[in-house]
């Protein structure tokens, strides 16, 4: 018996208009997400990786309603995200929060830490001065901190501790679903463990779902149960963590894996160093779009976009190289690897 | 010493302000042999990019207030060296690469002529001359199509690209010594892995010595051959990469190593240090890693520990190192 899904993306893609440099040039859009189809089980941990701009946090904004899919389609609890009433989104919203990478500038310095967990609450409405006062204070235990610490501002904190209080902040309203975005890239790397446990203890606790946005494939390995690789807006290679550890099948998800530095000497693995850079999410390549770094690239990679094809239960890749047809036509001769 | 590139003793960098005294480097010593690439490795604010400034004798005074007792590069003592000297010194014989490429590269100029005129001054090459040697110096650090990007300006590139550019630049004079300063904490990992390999290329290539700071020991393990580990100012660890890996001694570095997820992991819960980096205009007193260290006794409260060399040149400031080995007795104090 498989968990209930929580949340459902078909086809989504997100477009942002480009200001083009001339007002009559053609019109260009970045393609930030494109045809990105996803399933959430209640209560697991579901990872976003890829590199700066390939899309991650634009799926999870379109995820929680903050940015609305120009096609596709988001349905969280069977509801249809971008068809509710102003009113039900608003209800619903509530049970979808997110934690910002950056625990600086995402804390109002000018309120004190009270209000800035209480905001939420006070906006909801309905809870007293003292029912609030008690919750934050329940809240600051929870995350770490202690009832000292109300009245003080987000300056006396060190990025740890803000971010312990971003995290209550986004918790108050018992939300069963939480983006956290880059949660400690922007902490020191002494206290990355305290906040990646601290989190995994909230979720046991309160029995929340994770979207988990890294670009940390270690990381990502140990918390998350599925994931998808994305690269300039589309999804790689999706399914199990384990089974994308166990046998990571795209080019690109090989060469992430390679390029995480490890601190284990004596595990030299062979390194795939990509050429070039990512291109540019605007006007990306028709085909698929990693080709352009691709080491496996064929002549077909070029104009056609290979489609997501399940490799191995809960193993999703998209490549043309990997698919097995096409290895059959390599092994026929009928096609062969471009930059071999 | 003939073989030291770098000797740096007693280093100290304070910042008077209003509150008291901002402590930022108190008195440091570390060397760099000739061709070898050495690591000071620390969390942010530990005073690693200070450390680096002093080097370069770049701060400013005010606010900062800079003493060291020996900065010798190459056997010449830079510390009385004047502003004008030390222009000289920094053109020719130390270059930078900073993390962030932007500020650190002149945004109405276009590279190649950045580069160019890098060497015309330390070249003594002509304007021909320095195009031809500047597309050289970008088709080693694996920029395509070095001719047209040279016409290009610095925000034509991409951040990786960038970082190849300020590489190209810091060895275009031939320096003696290379000081990268976070040199790709900015980049995407698969970049970050290209970069990395190109600065290595280079260094091994030209037998530069390079200072490679960083708060990253996964990049640094496959970089450099010494490593220093800073902690709010003070060095508390100094070893051999593959001894410090294998061998940690200071809970802290301990902690660090630990804390670093690593692939092979199949554990759930990672592993954890207390607490957080001090303010450092409130340092505890004794060992300032103390609050945070499960080791910690009175002592540590108390007494800040000295920095001890160990018999195989290792050094440690700790009461209670761990993972010593027998043969590693104390040399001297
Ligand atoms: N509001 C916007 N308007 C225009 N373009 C946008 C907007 N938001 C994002 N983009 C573009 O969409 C692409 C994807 O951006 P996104 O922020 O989702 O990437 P990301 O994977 O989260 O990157 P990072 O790791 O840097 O946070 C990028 O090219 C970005 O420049
Ligand atoms: N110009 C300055 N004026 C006052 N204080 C300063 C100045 N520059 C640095 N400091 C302080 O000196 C200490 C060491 O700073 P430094 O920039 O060397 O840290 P770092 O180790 O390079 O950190 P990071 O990893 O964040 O770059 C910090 O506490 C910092 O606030
Ligand atoms: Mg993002
Ligand atoms: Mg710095």
């Amino acid at each position: 018996m498989s968990k209930p899904i929580i949340l459902s993306m078909k086809n989504v893609s997100v477009h942002f208009p480009v200001k083009g440099a001339l007002p009559f040039s053609k019109k260009r859009v970045v393609s930030a997400v494109s045809d990105v189809s996803v399933d959430i089980f209640q209560g697991e941990t579901f990872g976003i990786v890829g590199e700066s701009g390939c899309g991650k946090s634009t799926l999870a904004n379109a995820m929680i309603g903050l940015v609305r899919p120009t096609s596709g389609e988001v349905l969280f609890k069977g509801n249809k995200l971008y068809s509710l009433s102003p009113q039900e989104f608003k209800e619903i919203r509530r049970d979808m929060q997110m934690i910002f990478q950056d625990p600086f500038s995402s804390l109002n310095p000018r309120f004190n830490v009270y209000q800035i967990i209480s905001e939420p609450m006070k906006i909801r409405g309905g809870a007293s001065v003292d029912e609030m006062k008690k919750r934050v204070i329940e809240l600051l235990e929870l995350v770490g901190l202690s009832e000292k610490d109300l009245y003080r501002y987000p300056s006396d904190f060190s990025g740890g501790q803000r971010q312990r209080i971003g995290i209550a902040r986004a918790i108050i309203l018992n939300p069963d679903f939480l983006v956290c975005d880059e949660p400690v890239s922007a902490l020191d790397v002494s206290v990355h463990a305290q906040i990646l446990n601290l989190l995994m203890e909230l979720q046991e606790k309160l029995k929340m779902t994770y979207v988990f946005i890294s670009h940390n494939l270690a990381v990502v390995k140990s918390i998350c149960d599925h994931m998808v690789v994305m690269y300039l807006g589309n999804v790689m290679e999706s399914g199990s963590t384990k089974a994308i550890y166990q046998h990571p099948l795209h080019p690109y998800t090989n060469a992430l894996l390679s390029a995480v530095l490890d601190v284990d000497l004596d595990n030299k693995k062979e390194r795939i160093l990509l050429q070039g850079d990512i291109p540019s999410p605007i006007n990306p390549p028709r085909g698929c779009r990693f080709y352009q770094r691709c080491p496996y690239a064929m002549k077909g990679c070029v104009d056609k976009k290979p489609a997501l094809i399940e490799i191995e239960p809960e193993h999703f890749v998209a490549c043309h190289y990997i698919n097995p047809f096409a290895q059959e036509e390599i092994n026929a001769g009928l096609a062969k690897p471009l930059n071999l | 010493m003939k073989d030291l590139m770098l000797k740096v003793r007693n280093l100290k960098v304070i910042f008077p302000n209003q509150m008291g005294v901002l402590k930022a480097v108190e008195g440091i010593d570390f060397d760099i042999p000739k061709g070898k690439c050495v690591a000071i490795v620390g969390e942010s604010g530990c005073g690693k990019s200070v450390t680096s400034l002093a080097v370069m004798k770049l701060l400013n005074s005010p606010p900062a207030m800079v003493r060291v007792d020996e900065l010798v590069l190459d056997g010449a003592d830079l510390k009385d060296y004047t502003d004008q000297m030390m222009q000289e010194v920094r053109g020719k014989q130390i270059s930078m690469i900073f993390q962030d490429a932007m500020t650190a590269l002149n945004p109405v100029m276009t590279i190649g002529k950045q580069i160019d005129e890098v060497f015309i001054r330390h070249g003594k090459m002509d304007k021909g001359e320095a195009r031809i040697a500047t597309i050289k110096a970008l088709e080693l650090v694996g920029v395509p199509e070095p001719k047209s990007r040279a016409n290009q300006f610095p925000h034509q590139l991409s951040g990786g690209m960038r970082q190849r550019v300020l590489i190209a630049m810091a060895f275009a004079c031939m320096p003696k010594l290379i000081i990268a300063d976070e040199p790709t904490t900015a980049l995407d990992v698969t970049i970050q892995a290209q970069v990395l390999d190109v600065l290595s290329d280079m260094q091994k290539k030209h037998e530069v010595s390079l200072l490679l700071i960083t708060h990253d020991l996964s990049v640094v393990a496959n970089m450099a051959d010494t490593i220093y580990v800073m902690y709010s100012g003070k060095i508390v660890e100094k070893a051999k990469v593959r001894e410090l890996f294998l061998h940690p001694h200071h809970p802290y570095t301990i902690g660090l190593l630990g804390s670093i997820p690593k692939l092979s992991d199949e554990v759930h819960k990672f592993v954890q240090i207390p607490d957080a980096v001090p303010h450092p205009m409130f340092k505890p007193t004794g060992c300032y890693f103390h609050p945070r260290c499960s080791h910690s006794t009175l002592k540590c409260s108390q007494v800040m520990p000295p920095l001890k060399t160990l018999l195989n040149g290792r050094e440690i400031r700790c009461f209670h190192p761990q993972n010593v080995v027998d043969f590693e007795e104390v040399a001297h104090e």
